[in-house]
């Protein structure tokens, strides 16, 4: 062995030692910083609906942030999951040649707005427009459902952040599901095509069920983005300590809170706190992430890849 | 078929360049700047940085100073001193005990006097509307909901209320205006103080969050219908009606410039740590025009800095020349037992 | 007629219109979906257009912003866009070298099982949401120290780091092997391999990955919120202090009840949005001018 060769290898190892060691830092510093507060109030600090900074009167509690949290990230979820498919499907199996690049790159350009730049967009535009007009309309369709309670007076709701957060995870769940689409062999499409199906019976058939792991993945890749989003959800959200269910009220998520609070956190006990609700933020997304890699790993040994370099 | 040796190279190249192009970015700054400027750099409350933001002219002409104050609000202010991340901080709020252990060998000296407006948006009704401290209290627990509520209707005999909803705006981040306008409804109202109390941030049980004073002024120039608070500099600049509050001599007022001095007469004695409360003076002929939210503005220092001598000078400044900025967007100067107790702190500033 | 494999209706042809009617329906879903992301962008783009373009000034680059302005005397946003500058070229320099270095060491060097363990850890670094980065950052560089540039631009770098080094890697992986075996087979030692032979056909990608990482950070605020905010307004290119960045200041400026300050937070975001679609062009464009490159012989 050469020296160049010991000489490399110790030096990219060493890079990639750093990484290691930086994500190991991170979960660590952020397990640090909740300690205090973990020390304090335990697990049932998770469900605790609480949040009483007054000196003297201090406690605490993630509930309704995680409350915030699954809601806004499930329904955005929902919303743009089959708008996110239906461009897919649109890219690769409808769209006439010469509009498909175009539009791909418009869909990804949707990516590339930065979150600040969405929740301006949000505070300014959306939160107006959807006060004066989608909100009062759906509350007089579907009022009795509590879910349609009164609009919002300031623009700034559940409802708001929820449409900003579709916008958000649409191009990645878009974009992953096109490639899944596209990496469907040919064979089985034009199969399924030339025993007689319609085009849909072809997708539904041949591939949702081929892509389907990877959908999922995508999915899941889609709530973590949405669980971690924390300034356009803090610019629209309008803020709260409650659980209510009228998606045109306010309310707060655990990104959202950090991002409001932690500057200005006082004591030692509310710094800690808002620490505890990143840790708890960051097991999410770790999860998240995990399964839908874990998922991602599986189809890829299903479907047979190949790559250079050390085999 | 590449030569061997040329990309190497390249890298050794690009490495040497990269390395160049770090250390010329980070000594750039470091350079001395086209002047010799001393910068001084503060962080704190929101309520203050009107007036702060009226000395950053005057002062870089007359010391060449550059102030630098970023509104963070109170809270953030007392954690920046704390770890001296700034030079100096700006709370509305006094601190506690526990924050004065904390920032290790801190005093607040303070060096302005403002009023709490108590902004809303009401299309359609142009009266100046009267509020007093219970109803407010009320309005701010959930408990009073539209605009022609009994109680509000009571104080404004002969206006007619719309029957809109009201949506009340305070505070998302830690807050001395906060703290200020809790205070108020702590002192007049029992079941605010028993439930709720005082504090920079609260346990709100209605309402919209903003962030900083503009935060809260947006939510209320934005939603018709909403009630907020912050400094009454924010009303003006931002062209919101706020209302005229009854004290406790029974009088309705709006915070102008005598109605604060009147105020301020309640507390012309700072503690021993420098603070004063002069919120909802009590009834008497002296008070009798008094606003009820009013409260001085303290600016935290280390009393040991490096910048000792630069420190005093601008404090000094401000609680002097620093004033006369003050009255054009209703910052009332200091009162004069205030200003020597002032001068006595800021002169135990030291290296 | 069998229907082995697929789910769904027999394929009897007396339901044939029906089905049909079925494809018809979803076929219009998916234009309509596609119609409604195309809309929403165009709203979004269109929006920070038409209320940026007004604001948009010579000003907005080259004056300081001035709070609470009495007067009308122009101001802009120069300390944002020079601060911006500063901590994302910082940013790039520190997480540039490693991301190679990574992306080298595992697809050249590791085991299978330190590739598949390294490889986890880096998408776990991309899924930290930015916030979180910004507590461990603050937590680690700011507590005691305060707030400077180096420490904005070490948060961006985390979140470039896994960007850069996944698309090194996915270049360097499209190396056919033949060429390493080549080198080797020349009697050069495999880190010449490495440096001389097999990096240099990875470069369209790297830069790619780069420019797209950068796009990605140059919009980021919430870890530059806990490690570079407590600014002044006077420009500055000293990252020793902390820096305004234009992420930082649409944020504040967003929050705002005065309009001017509204305007100035579209024009900024226009900018921005500006720099980071000519960034993610271009770097795909890179991408594709070098594929062509390479595979044309």
């Amino acid at each position: 062995m050469r020296f160049g060769d010991v000489a490399l290898q110790v030096v990219a190892g060493a890079a990639a030692l750093a990484v290691t060691v930086l994500v190991g830092l991170i979960t660590w510093k952020v397990i640090d910083g909740a300690r205090l507060a973990i020390s304090r109030y335990g697990f049932h600090f998770i469900w605790r609906i609480a949040w009483n900074p007054v000196v003297g009167r201090e406690l605490y509690g993630a509930g309704s942030f995680l409350f915030g949290t699954v809601v806004t990230s499930l329904f955005a979820l929902l919303l743009a999951a089959p708008l996110a498919m239906g461009i897919a499907l649109f890219l690769t199996e409808l769209a006439p040649r010469g509009l498909r690049a175009p539009v791909t790159a418009l869909v990804e350009t949707l990516a590339a707005v930065p979150s600040v730049v969405i929740g301006l967009w949000g505070i300014l535009v959306l939160g107006p427009a959807l006060r004066t007009t989608i909100e009062p309309w759906l509350h007089s369709a579907f009022g009795f459902i509590p879910l349609f309670g009164a609009p919002s007076a300031a623009g700034a709701s559940i409802f708001t952040a929820i449409i900003v957060l579709t916008i958000m995870i649409l191009p990645i769940v878009s974009s992953i599901s096109r490639e899944l689409f596209l990496g469907v062999p040919h064979e089985l499409k034009e199969g399924a095509l030339a025993l007689g199906t319609t085009r849909w019976e072809m997708v539904r058939g041949v591939m949702f069920p081929y892509s389907r792991g990877g959908i999922a993945a995508a999915l899941i890749l889609g709530t973590g983005r949405a669980m971690g989003e924390a300034i356009a959800v803090t610019q629209v959200i309008g803020g709260g300590v409650f659980i209510q269910w009228n998606l045109f009220g306010g309310g707060d998520t655990l990104a959202s809170k950090i991002a409001a609070s932690y500057q200005g956190s006082t004591t030692n006990l509310s710094t800690s706190s808002l620490v505890y609700l990143g840790l708890i933020l960051l097991v999410f997304s770790l999860l998240a992430n995990i399964t839908a890699q874990w998922i991602v790993r599986r189809v890829a040994r299903g479907h047979g890849v190949t790559r250079g370099g050390r085999a | 078929m590449p030569k061997l040796g040329n990309p190497f190279r390249t890298l050794v190249v690009l490495a040497t360049v990269a390395a160049f192009a770090f250390a010329a970015v980070s000594g750039a700054g470091a350079a001395p700047a086209r002047k010799a400027t001393t910068t001084i750099s503060g962080a704190g409350s929101t309520f203050v940085a009107p007036l702060i933001a009226q000395w950053i002219s005057p002062l870089g002409s007359a010391y060449g100073y550059e102030l630098q104050y970023s509104a963070v609000g109170s809270g953030a202010g007392i954690t920046s001193i704390t770890s001296r991340t700034v030079d100096f901080g700006a709370s509305d709020a006094p601190l506690t005990s526990d924050q004065f252990a904390a920032c290790n060998g801190c005093e607040q000296i303070p060096w302005a006097l403002g009023a709490t407006a108590v902004l809303y948006n009401l299309p359609g009704v142009k009266n100046l509307l009267h509020m007093d401290g219970p109803t407010l209290a009320s309005i701010f627990m959930g408990k009073i909901t539209t605009w022609n509520d009994p109680a509000i209707a009571k104080l404004n005999p002969g206006v007619s209320l719309p029957s809109t909803k009201i949506t009340t705006a305070h505070r998302s981040d830690n807050s001395g205006t906060t703290f200020n306008f809790t205070d108020y409804l702590s002192h007049v109202s029992g079941p605010w103080k028993s439930q709720i109390g005082t504090g920079v941030a609260v346990n709100w049980p209605v309402g919209s969050a903003g962030k900083g004073s503009s935060g809260v002024a947006g939510i209320v120039s934005q939603t018709p219908g909403a009630i907020g608070y912050a400094d009454i500099a924010y009303a003006l600049t931002n062209h919101l009606k706020y209302f005229a509050m009854k004290n406790a001599s029974g009088r309705f007022t709006t915070p102008g410039l005598r109605a604060m001095l009147s105020a301020a007469q309640s507390d012309v004695h700072p503690a021993a740590d420098n603070s004063l409360s002069i919120v909802n003076p009590p009834k008497a002929a002296k008070y009798a025009n008094a606003y009820p939210i009013c409260t001085f503005t303290y600016v935290i220092v280390p009393l040991k800095s490096s910048k000792a001598a630069d420190l005093k000078k601008f404090l000094f400044w401000a609680v002097t020349k620093g004033q006369t900025y003050g009255p054009r967007i209703l910052f009332e100067p200091l009162p004069n037992p205030v200003l020597v107790v002032d001068e006595k702190a800021i002169a135990k500033i030291h290296t | 007629m069998s229907s082995q494999g697929l789910t769904g209706p027999a394929l009897h042809l007396d339901r044939l219109p029906r089905r049909r009617r079925v494809n018809r329906v979803m076929e219009l879903l998916a234009w309509l979906a596609a119609a409604i992301a195309i809309a929403i962008l165009g709203v979004v783009v269109f929006s920070v257009a038409r209320k940026g373009a007004s604001e948009l000034n010579f000003s907005l680059l080259t004056k300081d912003p001035i709070p609470f302005s009495l007067t009308n005397a122009p101001q802009g946003l120069a300390n944002a866009f020079a601060g911006s500058l500063v901590i994302v070229g910082l940013a790039t320099a520190m997480a540039l070298p490693v991301g190679i270095l990574v992306a080298i060491y595992l697809n050249e060097f590791a085991p299978g099982s330190i590739r598949n363990g390294v490889s986890l850890v880096l998408d776990l670094l991309n899924g930290v949401p930015a916030i979180v980065i910004g507590i461990f950052v603050f937590g680690l560089l700011v507590v005691g120290h305060g707030q400077n540039g180096f420490d904005g631009a070490f948060a961006l770098a985390c979140l470039m780091l896994p960007l850069v080094a996944r698309a090194t890697m996915e270049v360097l992986a499209l190396v056919p092997n033949s060429l390493r075996e080549a080198g080797l087979g020349l009697g050069s030692p495999q880190w010449r391999t490495t440096l001389s032979i097999v990096l240099p056909q990875t470069i369209g990608g790297i830069v790619t990955g780069t420019v797209l990482a950068v796009a990605r950070v140059a919009g980021e605020t919430a870890p530059l919120l806990f490690t570079s905010s407590l600014v002044g307004t006077q420009t500055s290119w000293n990252p020793h202090h902390a820096l305004q960045t234009i992420p930082v200041a649409i944020f504040e400026l967003s929050e705002s009840p005065d309009p001017a300050d509204h305007a100035r937070a579209w024009a900024a975001a226009l900018v921005l949005l500006i720099f980071i679609l000519l960034a993610s062009l271009g770097g795909r464009w890179i991408a594709t001018r070098k594929r062509t490159k390479t595979t044309a012989r």
